[in-house]
């Protein structure tokens, strides 16, 4: 633990003891209400911040929640337990069901599902009968625990925080380890986690169920705390509230959650406490002032207060620079990929083809990769070697032809199966997560070795298999030469470095075959020098590789075979002496020239 | 994080920890102002205009705060008028919902609270809450004996989809069941709806002989419009909600004949002169005049005005047991209160007892119908 | 279920369904060229109607301080901007809204509905570009679901001045024809002929704005390619005016027609918008056919589901938004990593 995280520990303790304790009637009031939402704000921070998902209807799985309990315990009977029970699991199942239905969407047609169920919630909960209808329902039992009862309030502040702790703790724990740096690919990373092996659409149906679970959580709280609720809270403005306090507070940490509930719990009380004392009018200006008061916000700081609270505390880069340190001599793989006799047959394309609508990208292009092998695919712009790339990654499937990895057809695997199987990638256009250590990302490549999922990080039951992760993303990073700037935010690394993050990334799949989309673009000699050397320790340790190169001073030197494309088709295959000097060759990389 | 709200809390505890006898009556007011039920709570505000500064020597301060329509704020604001003002009653809240959040919490700190809105509890078990509107059984009750006098033997209804409409429709249930009218159909639309046509052509679809509307204001029209237009011929009949001006201004001609219940205060002119409402509405009326111009007749203003008015019968009897601020002050009050015996308000007579905290009776509802562009007292 | 009251359902689905219409073509036109989903373009419908019935009634409409005092501060800032723009400035924000409030001044009281109708369009429409100004401008580059985020903060800021300028209480917009017209067994009322004819009046005006303006051109261009249209010079920031005084121009004129139907609050105009809005998302936020025949089906739908069950037809009508979105995102393929 660290001392951050002990300080941060002892606060909260205190915090859930000694504020209820302390404060005042009606704060405790307030600060009940804020740590509901920040529950819930919790939730889409996970949703929306960290996966980029982002949802109006959080209210609704409040509201469901919350009237659950509240048939329960109120009009049946039954402890409140079960209320929480019940209430989870009705909320979990129909924030999964949405979710079929949803997973699909992304951007902003997710969010406008989301408006629609909102609504449509929100009128359930006042049209069925059951429910009671619009003036809701009263006297809900309070909560027990032993001899407390939470009927008193400060009892209740306690009980709200000390969830809200455990809540943020999960959370915490659940972003700091394999399934949260997964959760971090969803954000407009989709494509890396599906090429370390992520089911990213399973993923994010799961963290919205989570979310809303959390939402759940609040609505089993609120209704034994408020003990009343109608259908009011639970609407589409509700939900709309719970995102401003997401933006508001930062979306991107946990730690904006309870900023922005707070600062928005708080302000709109306070304004409806001082607009009516200054301008001597009651009900005019409370929602003109406070909805100013966001849009302010909302344009100047877009990215919320809690960036704006911390920024002084960024990282600086380590004294001496970013160099790298490039190491005399490379150290061999940390874990052994179980071997592939020399020679063997890794990849092999048979006459595939892919078309985009009547154009053909792709003709007829039939070529293998073997162990121990480095194959460049080289070819002029427009040439094809981008969409065949994708096809033998399983980003796109190919339009006819066969396509075999280790001896098995593959023509039709997603990419995260066929990174199963043992193929990592990188990208033409570099794609880590930014704001994310350079471990970090190093660390995505190593999710198929792991096996905890969500529940067991949140519960801190991953440690081991977290520390074997991150110790093999450690060890392949040190051997790209990495070990000084491990904790650095990616992005402030120079683009070639980052480049070589994303092969460590790709080393830790443990791949037998490693396709690199241009990695020399953008490197310095010195780079180039060492990603060649490490390109051939590769090779030396069994490894196939196919790359895609325009540097040809770079591959005529590494490849051990040359595949020239041009219009979609293969046109010259061989090693790299021979293929330069192949007259189609020069006729498509000259044109009429030659 | 953690240490700076720790430290916030603190500093708010200090300030907040004085609780003692106040130099003046505190009375907080929680009303619909913004929005869905801003139209009804304007009115309820309007009357806080002219209300009395002084009752039995004492200054009275009147805190008026907005609940938005939501019961959840409404809980938020009682919650801080009783432990940051020390309020000594709680005018409204004017929305049943918000009354249902606020009367546990009014109860438990023995604040009374004279709410404004139909809201069904009981009284023995809620000591502190009173009622000052008329139950809607007892509003509606006199439309279906009208009715039932009229040979109605069945109706339909068309309410708002929302608390009101689910209201109105429960004692609609009660005094057809009583009365022995059956229900054909019932029918809901919402208040910002654009076109309650569909709903009308449905109506009209099971033939009932009469239509008994559950919604309010100027959207009542909506309707009542849409059933002429497609021709339909008998009774329509409204709860006090749909009584104001602006329904018959958007009604039109297709307003002509409907007839609804309501408070006496809407039609005080009309009234017999025997009637003990009339010289009080007559007076309240002429207040309002004065603040807001002639023939703004706005029968939520009168819930606020006899609330004021019965805790001005209870506030003597209550400073002989203690200041105001103080609990035995707040005790006695509720005491007074529940022994009103026969106070005129201007939306009826009251007399409380422990068992009923409304204490109005019939003198309480009136029998209006639209006649020449305006509503007309049926005797 | 007879064949009057389908046909009389069908009608009430179609006039509603045209004032749909309207605001989804707005909306269209608004995230086509600002990738803004302008929600609160519904709260303009309110004002267009409240502030046509407050001037039929004689009294000046608080949006017209708002449209002055927005104005001036619109008109201080141009004038730091060269005096190209401080020019545009004076004429835009000075001498507009001079000529509107004397018009007001001098016409308001005689109670005329064509007048207060025409004044109040000339009211409520620059209001777009004000909010595109003030609002939506300084982000402009922001995230569509940033830009959502902030339309909703709109909606309250207008829901609350729409409370201050015109209290809670409902009222009509002027109705330029109290006839009725007999089609054999529907009676139709006149109003809603003039919301159809008006609707395709509209529908075809902007067919040609678009096809035979320089303006229009302007718009599609900065529409189809956001960046490209700024390579070859066209402003961002004047065609976003331009496309948000097309949205509030469209709400005003559909405000003023609906609300010569249905007496309106001022937050009536929420829900009505979102419908429209539903509308724009069946045409895929990009296609008008599509968004015509989607606000139809919403128009229609809702009508049914009123008849049907009443008490849930706004469940059924935004129920129905998901299987379409649903089968949007199916067509579009992955949207994965668009971002």
């Amino acid at each position: 633990m660290t001392p951050v995280r002990v300080l941060s520990l002892c606060g909260t303790i205190a915090g859930v003891v000694l504020i209820p304790a302390a404060l005042p009637e009606f704060y405790v009031t307030l600060f009940g209400y804020v740590g509901l939402a920040t529950l819930v704000a919790l939730g889409l921070v996970l949703l929306t911040g960290i996966s980029g998902q982002t949802s109006f209807g959080q209210a609704s799985f409040v509201g469901i929640a919350a009237y659950a309990t509240t048939l329960l315990t109120k009009l049946w009977g039954a402890p409140p337990i079960a209320g929480l029970i019940v209430g989870l699991v009705v909320t979990g199942t129909t924030a999964w069901l949405l979710g079929l239905v949803t997973a699909r969407l992304s951007g902003h047609f997710l969010a406008l599902v989301s408006v629609a169920w909102g609504i449509s919630f929100f009128s359930l909960f006042g049209t069925l009968p059951l429910l009671h209808g619009f003036n809701g329902i009263g006297d809900i039992p309070p909560l027990r625990l032993g001899p407390l009862s939470a009927e008193n309030l400060r009892v209740n502040l306690g009980v709200i925080w000390a969830v809200v702790a455990i809540v943020l703790a999960m959370s915490a724990s659940l972003l700091d380890s394999r399934m949260g740096r997964a959760i971090r690919t969803l954000n407009g990373a989709r494509l890396v986690g599906d090429s370390v092996g992520i089911d990213t659409a399973r993923l994010s149906r799961s963290v919205f169920v989570l979310a809303a679970l959390y939402a759940g959580v609040a609505g089993f709280l609120f209704a034994h705390f408020q003990r009343f609720i109608s259908p009011t809270p639970f609407n589409l403005g509700a939900s709309i509230d719970y995102l401003f306090m997401v933006i508001i507070g930062g979306a991107a940490s946990l730690w904006g959650a309870p900023l922005g509930a707070a600062l928005v719990v708080v302000l709109r009380d306070q304004f409806n406490d001082w607009i009516p004392r200054i301008t001597g009018r009651v009900g005019d200006f409370e929602l003109l002032v406070f909805s100013i008061v966001v849009i302010l916000l909302l344009q100047r700081a877009p990215d919320g207060l809690l960036p704006l609270l911390t920024h002084l505390k960024r990282r600086r880069p380590p004294p001496g620079g970013l160099a790298i340190d490039v190491p005399a001599e490379i150290p061999p793989a940390p874990v052994l990929a179980p071997a592939v006799a020399p020679g063997a047959e890794l990849l092999a394309l048979e006459s595939i083809s892919r078309n985009f609508g009547g154009l053909a990208a792709n003709r007829d292009v039939s070529f293998a990769v073997h162990a121990r092998e480095i194959v460049a695919l080289i070819g002029p712009n427009g040439a094809g070697k981008t969409t065949l790339f994708n096809v033998v990654c399983g980003v796109l499937s190919p339009s006819g032809g066969h396509m075999r990895l280790f001896g098995t057809p593959v023509e039709h695997l997603p990419s995260r199966r066929i990174a199963a199987l043992g193929v990592a990638r990188t990208f033409q256009h570099v794609k880590l997560l930014p704001n994310r250590s350079v471990l970090e990302n190093i660390a995505l490549g190593t999710h198929l070795s792991g096996r905890a999922g969500l529940w067991r990080a949140m519960l801190r039951l991953d440690r081991a298999e977290e520390a074997r992760l991150l110790g093999e993303a450690r060890a392949q990073a040190e051997r790209v030469g990495f070990g000084r700037v491990l904790e650095m935010p990616a992005g402030d690394l120079p683009l070639g470095q980052q480049r070589v993050v994303e092969i460590a990334r790709a080393l830790c799949l443990r791949p037998h075959l490693l396709l690199l989309d241009e990695p020399a673009a953008g490197l310095r000699l010195a780079e180039k020098q060492l990603l060649a050397a490490l390109l051939r320790q590769l090779r030396a340790e069994g490894m196939g590789v196919l790359l895609v190169e325009h540097d040809m001073d770079f591959v005529m030197e590494l490849a051990d075979r040359v595949v020239v494309m041009d219009f979609g088709q293969k046109i010259a295959e061989g090693p790299p002496g021979l293929v330069q000097s192949d007259p189609a060759v020069l006729e498509a990389y000259l044109g009429g020239l030659a | 994080m953690k240490a700076r709200l720790f430290a916030a809390a603190t500093a708010m505890s200090i300030l907040g920890a004085t609780a003692a006898a106040q130099a003046q009556i505190k009375i907080g007011a929680i009303l619909s102002i913004s929005g869905p039920a801003a139209a009804m709570g304007v009115g309820y505000k309007a009357a806080f205009d002219f209300f009395p500064n002084e009752i039995a020597g004492q200054k009275v301060e009147y805190i008026v705060r907005d609940d938005a329509t939501d019961a959840n704020t409404a809980f938020t604001i009682a919650q801080k008028m009783i432990s940051e003002d020390h309020v000594d009653a709680f005018i409204g809240p004017s929305l049943t919902a918000s009354d249902a959040a606020v009367a546990p919490l009014a109860n438990q700190a023995h604040v009374p609270m004279l709410a404004m809105a139909p809201y069904e509890y009981d009284p023995t078990k809620q000591p502190y809450t009173f009622n000052d509107a008329q139950p809607l059984s007892l509003m509606v009750s006199v439309v279906f004996k009208y009715m039932q006098q009229h040979g109605v033997k069945d109706i339909g209804y068309i309410g708002f989809s929302d608390g009101w409409g689910d209201q109105v429709l429960a004692a609609t249930r009660t005094s057809a069941q009583a009365d022995g009218i059956k229900i054909l159909a019932d029918e809901r639309y919402a208040r910002t709806d654009t076109s309650a046509e569909a709903q009308a052509l449905k109506l009209m679809s099971v033939h009932p002989q009469a239509i008994m509307m559950g919604n309010s204001a100027t959207p009542a029209a909506l309707p009542v419009v849409a059933l002429r237009h497609r021709g339909y011929k008998g009774g329509i009949y409204g709860n006090h909600g749909v009584v104001s001006p602006a329904f018959i201004k958007v009604g039109g001609e297709a307003a002509d004949g409907v007839i609804a219940d309501t408070s006496p205060l809407v039609v005080y002119d009309q009234l017999p002169d025997d009637n003990v409402i009339k010289p009080v509405a007559t007076a309240f009326m002429a207040d309002y005049a004065k603040k807001f111009g002639p023939q703004s007749v706005n029968p939520f203003a009168g819930y606020s005005y006899d609330a004021v008015l019965l805790l001005q019968a209870a506030i003597p009897a209550a400073l002989k047991a203690g200041k105001p601020g103080t609990d035995e002050f707040r005790v006695a009050l509720r005491d007074a209160v529940e022994k009103t015996h026969e106070l005129v308000g201007v939306s009826g007579v009251y007399t409380m007892s422990p068992t009923n905290h409304n204490g109005q009776d019939a003198r309480a509802a009136v029998l209006v119908e639209v006649k020449d562009g305006a509503w007309r007292a049926i005797r | 279920m007879d064949l009057f009251v389908f046909l009389a359902l069908l009608q009430d689905g179609i006039t509603t369904g045209a004032i749909y219409l309207l605001l989804a073509i707005g909306l269209l036109i608004v995230f086509s060229v600002t990738r803004v989903i302008f929600v609160p373009q519904g709260d303009l419908l309110a004002f267009g109607a409240l502030t046509a019935a407050t001037l039929q009634s004689g009294q000046v409409p608080g949006t017209l301080w708002l449209l002055d005092g927005a104005a001036a501060v619109a008109l201080v800032a141009s004038l730091f901007g060269g005096w190209r723009l401080a020019l545009r400035g004076v004429l835009t924000w000075g001498v507009y809204p001079f000529v509107v409030t004397a018009a007001v001044m001098l016409l308001a009281p005689r109670q005329v509905p064509a007048v207060s109708i025409l004044l109040a369009l000339a009211i409520v429409t620059p209001m777009g570009p004000l909010i595109w100004r003030f609002a939506f401008r300084p982000i402009a580059d922001a995230s569509v679901l940033a830009l959502l985020i902030l339309a909703m903060a709109l909606h309250f800021v207008l829901i609350g001045l729409g409370l201050i300028f015109f209290g809670p209480e409902e009222a009509s917009a002027p109705t330029l024809t109290d006839a009725n017209v007999d089609l054999g067994v529907l009676n139709v009322s006149g109003q809603s002929l003039v919301v159809l004819l008006c609707c395709i009046t509209l529908v075809l005006g902007l067919r040609w704005f678009f096809g035979s303006t320089i303006h229009g051109k302007v718009l599609r261009a900065a529409a189809s390619d956001r960046l490209g249209a700024r390579l070859v010079g066209i402003d961002a920031a004047a065609s976003g005016a331009l496309a948000f005084g097309l949205a509030s121009f469209i709400a005003a004129l559909a405000g003023v027609l609906i609300g010569a139907v249905t007496p309106l609050s001022y937050d009536a105009g929420f829900d009505i918008g979102l419908k429209g809005f539903v509308a724009a998302i069946m045409g895929g936020l990009i296609s008008y056919p599509m968004a015509a025949a989607g606000a139809i089906l919403v128009g229609v739908l809702e009508s049914l589901g009123s008849f049907w069950a009443s008490a849930y037809h706004e469940v059924i009508v935004f129920t129905l938004l998901i299987p379409v979105l649903v089968w949007l995102s199916l067509r579009s393929g992955s949207a994965e990593d668009r971002a």
